[in-house]
């Protein structure tokens, strides 16, 4: 990958598959308690530290899996089917590791990576902030610089995994930044921070996924600061920005095919058979409708994981059109899978939380995905992409 | 850099406050985000009568007072317009 700085996508080794099967397992055992409890998977944590899968990206050299993008997503998409919160705790960490390799100093990488790779350090972002409305790219909470180092003191409403993780990747505006413009990314250690928690965790879906509001606040040495201050725009344009969309995309697609496979298991079993009528042109187009939502999606997935692996500048109209698109249209599409799904096989098990199907969990899970940096926001920008590219050259 | 490049471009530098706008000016940091950006290219199109080519439009660009001129008045040249010194 050019951009990204991963590895180039090299098929991944036999074991690859097992390892995230074994994650995939622990994530679907526990979800139904994560979820109903709205607790961290923390038995799911410790597989991923376990099986090496923490250290999916990071570059073997370092002791980790060295796996590239096309490794990312087939994870996103098994380990989804489990638990979508699941997978996006994995998908997210891999960004920042991704992060960390491609833009760390030495002296960081050195110390992070072999870390990364043993299962040792789960990252989580603190790139939110109250007032940016989950605008990235600006922030009012400023780094201070002394002969200590930096002072990092920032409020963040929403840190996935946050009471859990072992390190934390924080954007803040520079220190002597001319304007909230100038964010620089800056890795913080648990023991590094005083962190403090606000609020009850109680949300719709994703309940797992544990994304709390915390108060970080402490110390680090300037040699912590991830790319050069000021820094941050240029790593959510060639990192964030292109593995967050991928990724979630990914966890999503996974999220729906999970409940698509089961829902068609069940209504195979010869006792449904019996009782539900399968030539029902209804119940067919429904499946069908499920079905093509999920065909375009991962065609979608595939076809922006080539453009990614390839292009050169991924800041270009077409690229991010394309990168958005992908995340707005697998965020719509994944969720109306279930919808079509709930309505295919009605109130038993559509509905209620004990069916097999688990498509209630499901619907509520995806419900977040149109939210989770928002689609009409997405919408906003890509209008303005498409008046940058009157000729409309897609990527 | 033209005059009257620098003159259309100081609006969009909410943060510039007064300070002088040099090639190495980082606009995205003075405050040119990207709908400001489609604003800013309109009003170099209308002013110079050009049209900037879509290779152009990228990040790299609009990174600087100088990269973003550097495209204007390679636009200015291929138009067989005249590029005055800054």
């Amino acid at each position: 990958m050019t951009v990204t700085t991963l590895e180039p996508a090299a098929p991944a080794p036999p074991e690859m598959a097992e390892r995230v099967a074994q994650v995939a397992a622990t994530a679907a055992e526990h979800a139904a308690r994560t979820d109903r409890e709205a607790n961290f998977p923390v038995e799911t944590l410790a597989a991923m530290r376990e099986t090496g899968l923490l250290g999916l990206l990071v570059p073997t050299r370092y002791g980790g899996l060295g796996g590239g993008l096309r490794a990312l997503l087939d994870a996103s998409l098994t380990i989804g089917r489990a638990d979508v919160s699941a997978a996006m705790i994995l998908a997210m960490h891999c960004q920042q590791s991704a992060a960390i390799t491609g833009h760390a100093g030495p002296r960081l990488r050195e110390e992070l990576l072999p870390r990364i790779a043993a299962g040792q350090l789960y990252l989580a972002s603190v790139t939110t902030e109250a007032g940016t409305g989950g605008h990235l790219l600006s922030s009012d909470a400023e780094l201070a610089a002394d002969e200590g180092g930096l002072l990092i003191d920032r409020f963040a409403p929403i840190v996935t995994g946050g009471a859990h993780a072992d390190g934390f990747l924080i954007s803040m505006r520079g220190p002597d930044a001319a304007s909230p413009s100038e964010v620089s990314l800056v890795y913080a250690h648990r023991e590094q921070l005083r962190i403090s928690r606000s609020g009850d965790w109680q949300p719709l879906g994703m309940r797992a996924s544990h994304s709390v509001a915390l108060r970080l606040a402490g110390r680090v040495p300037e040699d912590q600061v991830v790319g050069e201050h000021g820094g941050f725009s240029r790593i959510a344009g060639q990192v964030f920005g292109p593995l967050a969309h991928l990724g979630w995309s990914a966890c999503w697609l996974g999220a729906a095919s999970g409940a698509l496979s089961r829902v068609l298991r069940m209504l195979r079993e010869p006792a449904s058979r019996a009782r539900v009528n399968l030539s029902s042109e209804l119940l067919l187009t429904r499946l069908s409708r499920a079905r093509q939502r999920i065909d375009t999606v991962h065609a979608l997935l595939r076809h922006t994981e080539r453009m990614v692996d390839r292009a050169t500048d991924l800041s270009t109209p077409p690229n991010q059109l394309l990168l958005n698109s992908l995340k707005i249209t697998a965020a719509e599409q994944c969720h109306l899978v279930v919808e079509d799904l709930i309505d295919a096989v009605g109130m038993r098990h559509g509905y209620l939380r004990d069916s097999p199907t688990r498509l209630e969990r499901t619907l509520r899970d995806l419900r977040s995905a149109a939210l989770n940096y928002s689609n009409d926001r997405l919408h906003l920008a890509d209008g303005r992409l498409a008046l940058l590219d009157p000729e409309v050259r897609c990527a | 850099m033209d005059p009257r490049f620098t003159e259309l471009l100081i609006p969009f530098l909410k943060h510039l406050r007064g300070r002088e706008l040099t090639e190495t000016s980082p606009l995205p940091a003075l405050g040119l985000d990207s709908m400001q950006s489609i604003e800013l290219l309109f009003a170099i199109e209308d002013t110079f009568g050009i049209a900037l080519p879509d290779e152009d439009l990228n990040d790299a660009t609009f990174a600087t007072a100088g990269s973003l001129w550097g495209a204007v008045s390679a636009a200015l040249a291929a138009e067989g317009g005249t590029v005055s010194a800054a």
